[in-house]
């Protein structure tokens, strides 16, 4: 846990520094209607050259990168390794950040905390409700699926194809089927922005155009955990307590429920922690895709525009969860293996 | 997405390999191919038309009057010339640091001249201040190394290097983040072009092969025959690169067109949302994006995303009958 945190900081630190070597074209970026002075050249040129300059005190990146750096030194004009002291862009942040502030988007100028916390406000009910959807599924399946019954190998071949399809074909193909209206137009297809009615109904528009989001996520997420429950599932059905609970006359459903159920748990637990950090990704494509204004597409946006504070708190947000996520499973390994809670 | 569990549906080795060669044959002959029209290049007189229609479109055209076959067999290419190369680099970099990691853990020792020499020499070359100072060092430490190489002096100082902890962590704060996010943030540092994107997957997917080479390495440094290698005099170095990264690297035999696949995904997901490639780069993921824009066009979506999921079929299917042998053995 406290590893995960380190490394998620020297990663996000190493990010910063790569991100900010390069500054040129995300302020190119961020001043848009700079080459659109017409006029004469020299001074269009000149006028944006003072924006750059404005620009860049005003973010702080005129101030030195890191604790040491190359430069010309005050004294010689030779270019040499110096000391550049606390005043350094790097410690600036740092020490922001350990306050809790994310910074000021290069773009809008406004603070990158809310408008992430705005963003989560759309993805954590669509990442939430899928990543419960997906391991209620997956269990039932994996429980049916491992009883045998005659459809086992149909939707064994259903669950490989879609794990064939990367999502963003997933959720285009829900979209080109579910969302069109020369289809079938069950659901909307874009987005949250013009919601127009109140009350009851702005709800049901609200769902209703969750709805094929997190069918796509569940979709690609339900494979992976439902082979593996049902590969571990099958395992423990072959083992000598399995024989002797069929031997007792118990029905083959008692077994997979009460005997090798939480057996077959353990290695699926690996899976259960990958699976918080691959919805928030899968949100990447997902927002995009159906048009909704969440962390995904804010990143998408960000990388896009260079908009590297944006860019850093997301990826730090995403860290956040993953160390949320392995928490998690250290507490479901402590309550589902009684071996791990009885160490000393 | 394809990560190793094993593949359930039955899609025979031969069915899989002919495809991978029609994709692969198809990209390398891409240029010399007598195709009607560039996949840049839109066609506005014939703007979404189904395939078969007028003009020699015959697979179409997407909304913005793309040939569709030509964007089908330029985004092989561009798949292949990606993806590949990524994923080879990407596992002998994993193969290299993990092999290391896993067969000298962190007991590993570089001799103190070796490391003075480059220190010393590393210093110079950056334009440390008392360039004077760092030749010395660099000296003395290229003295050291003579010496020990010519046998005169034994027992040099030597100094530990924690080879298994820094790479174990490494590969752990790279993993921290979802590979996607992570790409999607270093594409918006690295250049828009073809090696800048394959510089990034590179980076960004080494952990997962030098994880497993490091487990194999752990299992394999303890047999025998590496024991007798050693006790035959052989230098570690050469144990170590002859005799047991050859066995070390079998899991990678699995793990390589699993990479490949999963790396597919990305790059088309990459494409889809405009990320990474420059906008002229025909890819099937910016095809399946077009499909967006005119919804009654089926064959937009059809062409491109069977492509896809077979190439990724194909590929899981390999690797699931890679995998049977050394599961019964």
């Amino acid at each position: 846990m406290v590893r995960t945190a380190l490394a998620v900081l020297v990663l996000a630190s190493g990010l910063f520094l790569l991100s900010r070597a390069d500054t040129d074209t995300a302020l190119r970026l961020a001043l848009p209607n700079a080459p659109d002075y017409g006029g004469r050249a020299s001074a269009s040129l000149a006028q944006e050259a003072a924006a750059q300059t404005a620009l860049r005190q005003r973010l702080g990146l005129h101030l030195p990168l890191f604790y040491i750096g190359r430069g010309v030194g005050p004294a010689s004009h030779a270019v040499r390794w110096q000391w550049h002291g606390t005043a350094n862009q790097y410690h600036l942040w740092a020490g922001r950040l350990l306050h809790g502030d994310l910074g000021t988007s290069f773009r809008t100028g406004a603070a990158v905390a809310p408008r992430l916390r705005a963003a989560l406000a759309i993805t954590l009910p669509l990442t939430g409700t899928a990543a419960v959807l997906a391991v209620v599924l997956a269990f039932a399946l994996a429980q049916r699926l491992a009883a045998r019954p005659r459809w086992h190998a149909a939707v064994r071949a259903a669950l490989a194809a879609v794990q064939a399809m990367p999502l963003f074909m997933v959720s285009l193909l829900l979209l080109l089927v579910f969302a069109n209206p020369e289809v079938l137009a069950w659901f909307p297809a874009y987005g949250l922005a013009q919601l127009t009615a109140t009350g009851a109904a702005a709800v049901g528009q609200y769902l209703a155009r969750l709805v094929l989001p997190i069918a796509a996520l569940t979709l690609t997420a339900l494979p992976e955990l439902t082979l593996q429950l049902e590969a571990a599932l099958a395992r423990e059905l072959r083992t000598d307590y399995a024989t002797t609970a069929r031997a007792k006359g118990l029905a083959e459903s008692a077994i997979i429920r009460h005997h090798a159920l939480r057996n077959a748990l353990l290695p699926t637990l690996t899976q259960l922690v990958e699976l918080l950090p691959a919805l928030v990704a899968g949100a990447v494509v997902v927002e995009v895709v159906f048009a909704l204004p969440g962390t995904g597409r804010l990143l998408a946006e960000a990388s896009a525009a260079r908009d590297y504070p944006v860019l850093l708190g997301g990826v730090l947000l995403v860290g956040a969860v993953r160390s949320f996520a392995l928490l998690l499973a250290d507490l479901l390994y402590f309550w589902a293996d009684p071996r791990i809670r009885w160490q000393p | 997405m394809a990560t190793l569990t094993r593949l359930w549906l039955r899609w025979p080795r031969g069915l899989a390999l002919g495809w991978l060669a029609v994709v692969v044959l198809v990209a390398a002959l891409a240029p010399y191919l007598p195709l009607p029209y560039a996949p840049a290049v839109p066609d506005l007189a014939c703007v979404a038309q189904p395939p078969l229609g007028p003009g020699a479109h015959w697979l179409g055209t997407n909304p913005q009057g793309q040939d569709v076959l030509s964007n089908l067999v330029f985004g092989a290419r561009t798949a292949v010339v990606l993806t590949v190369p990524a994923a080879v680099l990407a596992a002998l970099l994993g193969a290299v640091l993990g092999g290391a990691a896993g067969f000298w853990g962190n007991a590993g020792r570089v001799p103190a001249a070796g490391g003075l020499l480059a220190g010393g020499a590393a210093w110079w070359a950056l334009g440390g201040p008392a360039a004077g100072w760092a030749l010395a060092v660099a000296a003395v430490g290229a003295v050291g190394c003579v010496a020990a190489a010519r046998g005169h002096v034994r027992g040099l100082p030597t100094w530990p290097v924690p080879l298994d902890a820094v790479v174990v962590s490494t590969a752990a704060a790279v993993d921290t983040v979802p590979r996607l996010v992570l790409v999607v943030a270093l594409a918006a540092v690295a250049q828009v072009s073809l090696p800048g994107l394959l510089l990034v997957l590179v980076l960004t997917s080494w952990p997962h092969p030098a994880r497993l080479v490091r487990a194999q390495m752990l299992q394999v440094r303890a047999l025998p025959f590496v024991e007798a290698a050693r006790a035959a005099g052989l230098p570690a170095g050469r144990v170590w690169l002859r005799h047991a990264l050859p066995h070390a690297v079998q899991p990678l035999r699995t793990a390589l067109p699993l990479s490949i696949a999963g790396l597919l995904a990305l790059e088309s997901t990459l494409s889809f949302l405009g990320i990474g490639l420059p906008p002229d780069t025909a890819s099937w993921g910016r095809l399946l994006a077009s499909a967006r824009e005119a919804p009654s066009a089926w064959w937009v979506f059809l062409f491109p995303g069977a492509c896809l999921a077979l190439t990724v079929l194909s590929l899981s299917a390999l690797a699931s009958q890679n995998h049977a042998p050394t599961r019964k053995a």
